[in-house]
């Protein structure tokens, strides 16, 4: 994914994104870091259609993202950070129905909803209204819907907030095991351990912004810190909430 | 099926499928409704008024109630649909799709069509079971019915997409669609109205649609039959590009 200069200004006034530049190669686990209002949902939901970018460039596989958009969004799945559900739908429902928006044919729908179904332990809910999920079922359900298409980019806003300790580990275990298998993902979060576990490389975004990008152990090394965490803290111009610091301090 | 022929496929799918799910409320209710019109304005009222301009008082009514139904029915389907996959935000998955404007605006349409269609058959084969409702003009029964749905679909579709509460689409379904449907002549002719509501009501749209429809069934109009499906056309075309640039634009549906 290409995004060049990325703006996205509010009717409001609000400036969301701000001269966004970001690079993601094919086949990378790319983490997007940064705290609430940051910009990170909405560089994905301008990436997705979802939100109207005011100018800048945004490219999918070389596919215009913004003007003529179906390749692009073709090669997009999005698990977005809210459960989005539709009330109406079952659990399997809801997969044939996605797949159905990105023209995929009936009988490859109905195959890639048993296979989606039993990867994310989903098969016994198969009939049932998706209202009355639990909440990590919800969770499971969105990943397999954004999955369902096949497509070659992954974004997860957030896919772990608010879960279990469980849950958090077993969505790891799927992100990682899509990743493997050739799909590139862009991941979105609030924790650090989950960026430096999960991500081949990390952005910094703040004030809508990228403030800093690369590896954890890049980022460490150009901040002269040993934790991600106080890179990330320098960079959104936090440091004194620095656990370490506070370590010295008290010593 | 191409990629595009099964997108929308499935576009138009779920909106039938919605009703279909709460078929007690989306085709029960108001066809019990329409039943009940009947039932007052036949049996009862028209045991006293026999006929209007030489037509059976319950042929001259029918008519209009089968346009009422099509219309509330084609209105309430998009303006809720919209509204709730907004609240609920299913409609992301919707937008974020490759599928063009075009298809959702659409696929959203044809939804309440479907369902205002299937009310208004069911009326009329009820009525002609019932009380043997002629269908004099089909030739401008059928363009009539089509237009009359896909206009109130495209109101239905500008309503949900405005609306930020359910309120917003039970005021213009109470405060503006039923009294003009009300006072456009369903039960009345307006040759029979003194003045001012006579010409008054020649100023309501409503009434120029019933015209057509009840023409189409009956056989009897108070309008010119080619100006208003002009115009009805020129409105269903006008409120569709409208919809479609709300779409475009992504009024009130992207950010």
């Amino acid at each position: 994914m290409h995004i060049e200069d990325l703006v996205k200004r509010y009717p409001t006034g609000v400036e969301a994104l701000r001269g966004v530049s970001l690079e993601i190669a094919e086949g990378e686990l790319f983490g997007l870091l940064g705290p609430n209002g940051a910009g990170k949902s909405t560089l994905i939901h301008c990436t997705t259609g979802l939100a109207q970018p005011t100018s800048g460039v945004i490219q999918v596989f070389g596919h215009d993202a913004t003007g003529n958009y179906g390749e692009a969004r073709q090669a997009v799945g999005l698990a977005p950070q809210e459960p989005n559900l539709d009330w109406f739908l079952t659990v399997a429902e809801t997969l044939d129905y996605h797949a159905g928006y990105f023209g995929m044919p009936k009988r490859e729908r109905r195959e890639r909803t048993e296979e989606l179904l039993e990867t994310f332990s989903l098969t016994e809910k198969r009939d049932e209204r998706t209202r009355t999920l639990s909440g990590g079922m919800k969770r499971r359900l969105i990943l397999a819907r954004a999955m369902m298409h096949r497509p070659r980019l992954l974004i997860l806003d957030e896919p772990t907030a608010g879960v279990d300790v469980e849950l958090r580990l077993e969505l790891w275990h799927y992100v990682q095991r899509i990743n493997q298998e050739g799909t590139s993902i862009l991941l979105t979060t609030h924790y650090l351990e989950e960026a430096e576990q999960l991500c081949d490389r990390i952005a910094f975004i703040n004030g809508g912004q990228i403030v800093g990008e690369g590896t954890s152990s890049e980022l460490s090394q150009r901040y002269g810190v040993e934790k991600l965490e106080d890179a990330y803290l320098a960079l959104v111009g936090r440091k004194e909430l620095s656990r370490s610091h506070a370590e010295v301090t008290a010593s | 099926m191409s990629a595009a022929q099964i997108r929308f496929a499935t576009l138009w799918r779920r909106e039938v499928n919605r009703f279909m799910k709460i078929k007690k409320q989306t085709l029960g209710a108001p066809l019990l409704e329409t039943f009940l019109y009947i039932m007052v304005f036949g049996a009862a009222l028209g045991s006293r008024i026999k006929h209007l301009h030489g037509i059976d008082y319950i042929l001259f009514v029918i008519p209009g109630l089968i346009m009422m139904a099509f219309s509330t029915n084609a209105f309430a389907n998009n303006s809720s649909s919209i509204l709730q996959q907004k609240f609920q935000g299913a409609i992301q998955d919707q937008l974020s799709s490759p599928a063009s404007p075009l298809e959702l605006l659409l696929a959203f349409s044809l939804g309440g069509f479907m369902r205002g269609l299937m009310v208004a058959v069911i009326t009329f084969c009820i009525s002609v079971i019932l009380v043997g409702l002629p269908v004099d003009h089909v030739l401008v029964l059928i363009p009539s019915l089509a237009l009359v749905g896909f206009f109130f679909s495209q109101l239905g579709v500008l309503t949900g997409v405005r609306a930020e509460q359910f309120d917003d689409v039970s005021f213009v379904q109470t405060f503006i669609l039923q009294p003009l449907i009300f006072l456009g002549g369903v039960f009345y002719s307006a040759a029979l109205l003194p003045q001012p509501f006579e010409t008054l009501t020649r100023f309501n749209p409503i009434y120029y649609m019933i015209n057509l429809v009840r023409y189409g069934f009956v056989g009897f109009s108070e309008v010119s039959i080619a100006l208003s499906l002009l115009a009805l056309t020129a409105a269903t075309a006008a409120l569709f590009m409208v919809n479609l640039r709300l779409f475009s634009q992504g009024y009130k549906l992207r950010a």
